[in-house]
């Protein structure tokens, strides 16, 4: 925009060369100037090539009295780059030669207002560019998180299930572990012994045995969590959906699903429920869960027929992500009615 | 007749080449713009204003260069990009050789027409009977895509033929002298008044803008009998290189 | 100097070329001598300029066939700069074109043409072929393909010729033309040859030759640009 600017200035001094006809050497002053322009599109000039210009100007003004014209690309110039300090020159060379006239003064202070202008554009536009730039690095650093959340969610799902591995260990270990032992001595040694001390040893075996008993239930008891777990929680979801009739299949072994996956699939089939509820006309809902020894695949399907215009929602997109973090995807089809379709995989160590 | 039918498409694909389009109507249009600014109201030798000498010299000239869209076409079609295509169509190459030659007459004459029409309207310019003029362009037209056929068949290497097609065109108005007076040779005057098809076109519509209709109608017949031996020559070196 | 040598050998092997190349200055000296007292120089040296338009396109041609095939887009990946590819690119060019004006000065000097001061002469013609040099790369450089540059300049330079005053004289021409005229490089061509032949200010002169280097600079300014694609 800059440069055609520019150019219509060299197109104008020639147009007002060839009309005023001043002598054939002014000639030089139009060809500079359109140079000196070439190079400024064509290359960053350091600032003070202004001086150049205005040197033009100051030779070729008793020339050719309209070359004052001219100076016009010059108070862009400076005025665009903030040296505010050659407008000095500028005024030396209005006041030297006389140069009074209102249009090219008009002239002038037209450049020079779109110098500022430019100026102050090209400022905002770098603005707006690091913004972007800021915004677009924290959208990133974001994603990352994100992305970290969800696998260290993973590996707290299998720290937990370590960690109560061993508090259970220990259970049996400290309590059951020796009372059983203790119990087990006490019966070899009642086989050595008789009368009086044989049936106080067979006392004692009896309590140890009925106190590693109650430790034994108490530590199943203590394992047994009171809020539904893994396929119940999906079975206890279909069970519970008022809208329509939800039928509920499942086949495969169900403990070889491993613990977070759950926290996949609850939002998965929650999701896809409440889409049909809110979205849709089905009258029937399959929900199907597999578990094979590679992997386990839930899949929701309704008979709806209104659903096909429906987008992604914000609700799959996220189990999408969640599901790509797990090593496994979330798709929809929409061909037959409306079906969400989550695959995950099953890890080496858990088949 | 199916072949003649593709003149239509072959017209249809004329129209969309917008450099052959700007060469041939856009250059003349420019030069005899300027050239009638220049020359403004000039009397010649002859009485005739030397704008009309020049201005119909110039669009008889480019006439010349019409034959050069027939070349390329055929060029394209016949013998490079296109050729195994239309080879396995049902479908008689030289008829449609023939139908491009007449797609590229026809679009030669429009142009032709176009730029009569503008020089009569703007400058004025004075082309004598309309209907004869049309008659000479359909001529040169006829010649200059029938010459530049010969080229494309005699010559093995495409691009020898379109040097030759230009030497044929700008060596013609060399020798009419157009761009400087040629020397009095009694050969090259010779050559001017019985065979120069650009100065055989020119002195026929001149004839007839100065009322003589016969050394019209003789200037008119030796340019046909140019266009007879030229077809001639296409007939011979067509029969041995067409596909 | 490879990209130089290899630019003469390109330009030096298709035949066509080496016979337009050399023909051409070779007929231009046996063109007449006007009668009617202009053109002032004997026609050939008249129109030579038009011709060094017409080879300065011919050769600077390669450099947007180099673009149409890709072989900037290599360039671009070897290990040499913009800058040199252009500037042996461009002497290649010019010493093909100084010998061809070395040519037609010695061939008319022995022919027994009087063409005034042909050193001088000489040097016009040098500086007119750096303007044309850079002229048509300007040129190039708008065009994707090699035949329409060179169809369309075809016509641009018989226009300029025409109102620059190598066809007509310009004294001829209406008066707005007259001034329009200067605008083209082919004006100030004219200009020195009229210097040529009736010879007064060594100033003039100089000046004229300073036109034309500032049109070569220009032009070669805007055609340096790298166009990759």
């Amino acid at each position: 925009m800059v440069n055609v600017w520019r150019f219509m200035n060299i197109v104008f001094l020639i147009a007002l060369w060839i009309y005023q006809d001043p002598p054939l050497v002014s000639f030089l002053f139009v060809i500079s100037l359109a140079i000196i322009v070439c190079l400024r599109w064509r290359f960053r000039l350091p600032s003070w090539t202004i001086i150049i210009d205005l040197i033009l100007c100051f030779l070729f003004i008793p020339l050719w009295g309209s070359s004052a014209y001219g100076l016009a690309l010059p108070v862009y110039e400076m005025m665009s780059r903030q040296k505010y300090r050659f407008l000095i020159v500028v005024i030396l060379l209005i006041a030297l030669f006389e140069l009074y006239s209102i249009v090219l003064l008009w002239l002038l202070f037209q450049a020079g207002t779109f110098g500022v202008w430019d100026a102050s554009s090209k400022k905002q536009r770098e603005r707006y560019i690091t913004e972007a730039d800021r915004e677009r690095h924290a959208r990133q650093a974001l994603e990352n998180v994100k992305e970290e959340l969800l696998k260290s969610n993973r590996k707290t799902a299998q720290l937990a299930e370590v960690s109560e591995r061993n508090r259970i260990a220990r259970d049996l270990h400290d309590h059951v572990g020796h009372d059983l032992t203790g119990a087990n001595l006490a019966l070899e040694a009642y086989e050595q012994l008789e009368g009086r001390e044989a049936e106080a040893m067979l006392n004692e075996v009896k309590l140890r045995v009925a106190r590693s008993t109650a430790m034994l239930r108490d530590t199943v008891h203590d394992m047994t969590p009171v809020t539904r777990i893994g396929v119940d929680v999906l079975e206890h979801i279909a069970k519970e959906f008022i809208h329509t009739s939800v039928s509920f299949q499942r086949s495969g072994d169900m403990k070889l699903v491993p613990a977070h996956y759950w926290g996949l699939l609850e939002p998965c089939l929650k999701e896809a429920l409440t889409n049909v509820a809110r979205h849709s006309d089905a009258t029937e809902v399959n929900v199907n869960l597999d578990v094979t020894t590679y992997l386990v695949r839930l899949s929701i399907q309704d008979n709806g027929t209104e659903s096909k215009h429906l987008g992604e929602g914000s609700g799959i997109r996220n189990l999408k992500v969640r599901a790509r973090a797990n090593g496994g995807s979330v798709t929809v089809n929409t061909v037959n009615g409306y079906q969400v379709v989550c695959v995950l995989p099953l890890e080496e160590d858990k088949r | 007749m199916k072949e003649l039918a593709t003149i239509r498409f072959i017209g249809i694909r004329m129209s969309r080449d917008f450099i052959t389009m700007i060469l041939l109507l856009g250059v003349p249009i420019i030069l005899i713009t300027v050239f009638s600014i220049i020359l403004g109201e000039v009397e010649g030798l002859s009485g005739t204003p030397i704008r009309d000498e020049t201005v119909v010299l110039l669009v008889l000239g480019f006439q010349l260069f019409g034959g050069a869209i027939t070349m390329n076409y055929v060029h394209q079609d016949l013998f490079a990009e296109r050729k195994n295509r239309l080879l396995s169509l049902p479908m008689n190459t030289t008829l449609y050789g023939f139908s491009i030659m007449l797609a590229g007459i026809i679009y030669s004459i429009l142009l032709g027409i176009i730029l009569i029409t503008y020089t009569t309207m703007v400058f004025d310019v004075n082309w004598g009977n309309f209907i004869w003029a049309l008659l000479v362009i359909t001529l040169m037209s006829s010649l200059s895509s029938i010459v530049c056929l010969v080229f494309t068949f005699s010559v093995k290497n495409f691009k020898i033929a379109e040097r030759l097609s230009e030497v044929y065109g700008v060596g013609m108005i060399l020798l009419a002298g157009l761009f400087f007076p040629m020397p009095d040779n009694a050969l090259i005057n010779m050559f001017n008044d019985y065979v120069n098809p650009l100065m055989l076109a020119y002195s026929s519509i001149d004839q007839v803008r100065s009322g003589g209709l016969s050394d019209g109608w003789l200037y008119a017949a030796l340019l046909s009998v140019l266009i007879l031996i030229a077809f001639g020559l296409l007939l011979l070196t067509g029969r041995r290189r067409m596909p | 100097m490879t990209i130089f040598r290899f630019a003469l050998k390109r330009i030096l092997r298709d035949k066509t070329n080496v016979l337009f190349l050399t023909l051409f200055p070779i007929a231009a000296i046996f063109l007449p001598t006007a009668e009617d007292g202009w053109p002032l120089l004997p026609l050939g040296y008249q129109y030579f300029g038009i011709l060094l338009l017409f080879v300065s396109i011919r050769l600077t041609s390669i450099m947007i066939e180099d673009r149409q095939k890709g072989v900037v887009k290599r360039l671009a990946a070897a290990p040499v700069s913009h800058f040199n590819y252009l500037w042996q690119n461009l002497l290649a060019f010019s010493v093909i074109m100084i010998i061809q004006i070395i040519i037609i000065i010695s061939g008319g000097y022995a022919y027994g043409h009087e063409l005034y001061e042909p050193w001088n002469l000489t040097i016009l013609y040098l500086v007119f072929m750096f303007t044309a040099i850079s002229i048509s790369l300007a040129w190039n450089s708008l065009y994707r393909s090699k035949e329409s540059s060179f169809l369309i300049f075809m016509a641009v330079i018989v226009l300029m010729a025409l109102l620059g005053g190598i066809l007509f004289p310009v004294e001829m021409m209406p008066v707005v033309f007259e001034r329009i005229a200067v605008i083209f490089p082919t004006y100030w061509l004219s200009e020195g040859i009229e210097w040529i032949v009736f010879g007064e200010d060594r100033g003039d002169f100089l000046f004229i030759n300073g036109v034309l280097l500032l049109y070569a600079l220009f032009f070669l300014i805007i055609g340096s640009i790298r166009r990759i694609s």
